[in-house]
């Protein structure tokens, strides 16, 4: 079937607009979509969305990133701040790890990075305490975006510290357990709320923690 | 396509709910009339280097019947929906990675193959695996009489002096998956095709709602 931007879209629809575009300009066709021969195929379901001058891109829901690897990915003992090979950093199993991505081929082991190009940690780097738990890719987009006003509203109510993974895990940290657990609880909520409901029951939640703190 | 004519087709009601399942990569409970089956997708997986493909992923399909015991009706019904999957999904894009897709059976009371497929086939959608096309599965029973039924009920299908059953492809509904059971002339199986290919657009029109219903709320 044929399709346009803003519609629901299912795998094996295809859209025409972008050969009708100016041929001469760049366009990237994002997540979702393929060209094969004479058509743009999408191939997951959601909704087609476009990004001037010419990015398009399907919005699905779905709960693991397409990082190129279903393998490990790896993780060397240099690309810490300031180590050497001498100077090991100080990592075991099991540590959370806030880390970016410098390889994500298909057909090669992803490898992470804990440095910028510059060889500076910035925020990126071992977490210490807090708590990790598992949520869609949707919602770390959703709490990542600009309009969202979950983390706006709830960071002037108690103190926190959050890590957002495109991989689906969010890291929070905060003074004691029922603020960590208020928290976690915001943030999965958040999932299907709009804008007004999310202030909404940031507001309830700072309420009731209040209520229980003091 | 004439208006009238689709009027006729009159599928047993479908019914879904998507990511049922918390834990897996997606799900979907799908109801084809009073047959309920419930299709869980997780991966793309690492797996056994046995069993791994250089150029594309591995599906594996596990059929659960109400009862728990395997059989080899199971085992066909496996084989059917693994053959039908990996046409619509874009394996290439995963190489090297497994697919598990498990299927259990929860209400029997016919249409249970299609209502598998088309079952499969939503959990796929949900899950976010790239897909080549989306598939829609369409049963269709010749009667005493000679007369042809789409979507059997238990009894109809009992009855039949032959089963048919289809599954079409989204972009130029080809077929995808096709087998029969009991006798039937030539005559019969063309024109069951052609009604089932075009009840068929029922079942994408209803994929199209579900993903539209959850497309609002992300």
């Amino acid at each position: 079937m044929k399709v346009s931007i803003g519609d629901v879209v299912l795998p094996g629809d295809y859209f025409d607009e972008i050969s009708t575009d100016n041929a001469k300009s760049r366009v990237v066709i994002g997540p979702g979509l393929r060209k094969e021969e004479d058509h743009v195929y999408i191939t997951k379901a959601g909704v087609l969305k476009k990004k001037n001058p010419h990015t398009y891109w399907i919005d699905s829901y779905q709960k693991r990133v397409d990082i190129g690897g279903s393998t490990t990915a790896a993780l060397s003992y240099l690309s810490f701040e300031g180590a050497t090979k001498k100077n090991r950093p100080e990592v075991q199993v099991g540590d959370i790890i806030y880390a970016k991505l410098v390889i994500a081929s298909k057909d090669m082991e992803p490898e992470l990075v804990c440095i910028d190009s510059f060889g500076h940690k910035g925020r990126l780097g071992v977490l210490t305490d807090g708590f990790v738990f598992k949520c869609s890719i949707n919602l770390i987009r959703k709490i990542l975006s600009p309009q969202c006003p979950l983390l706006e509203s709830l960071k002037n109510e108690w103190p926190f510290e959050l890590a957002a993974g495109m991989n689906g895990r969010i890291w929070i940290k905060a003074n004691s357990m029922k603020e960590t657990i208020a928290l976690g609880n915001a943030v999965l909520g958040a999932e299907f709320m709009s804008q007004e409901e999310i202030k909404k029951m940031s507001n309830n939640i700072s309420a009731t923690l209040a209520g229980h703190v003091y | 396509m004439v208006p009238e004519r689709l009027q006729d087709f009159k599928l047993k009601p479908l019914k879904c709910e998507l990511n049922f399942l918390s834990k897996s990569d997606g799900s979907a409970i799908l109801s084809q009339g009073d047959t309920v089956v419930l299709a869980s997708v997780n991966g793309p997986l690492d797996i056994k280097t046995t069993s791994q493909n250089i150029e594309k992923a591995t599906l594996e399909v596990l059929f659960c019947s109400k009862e728990g015991k395997p059989s080899v009706a199971d085992r066909f019904k496996e084989n059917v929906i693994r053959n039908t999957c990996e046409t619509a999904i874009l394996g290439c894009l995963y190489p090297r990675t497994g697919i598990t897709l498990t299927i259990q059976e929860l209400e029997n009371y016919g249409g249970l193959l299609t209502c598998a497929v088309n079952c499969a086939c939503l959990a796929l959608i949900n899950s976010g695996v790239g897909m080549r096309h989306v598939v829609a599965a369409v049963s269709c029973a010749v009667n005493e009489v000679g007369d042809l039924v789409l979507e059997p009920t238990q009894q109809e299908a009992e009855s039949a002096r032959a089963l048919l059953y289809f599954v079409f492809d989204s972009r130029d509904k080809n077929l995808v998956t096709g087998f029969t059971e009991g006798t039937f002339s030539e005559d019969t199986y063309e024109e069951a095709l052609v009604r089932c290919r075009l009840a068929s657009d029922f079942v994408f029109q209803f994929y199209r709602d579900v993903v539209k219903k959850y497309s609002n709320v992300i």
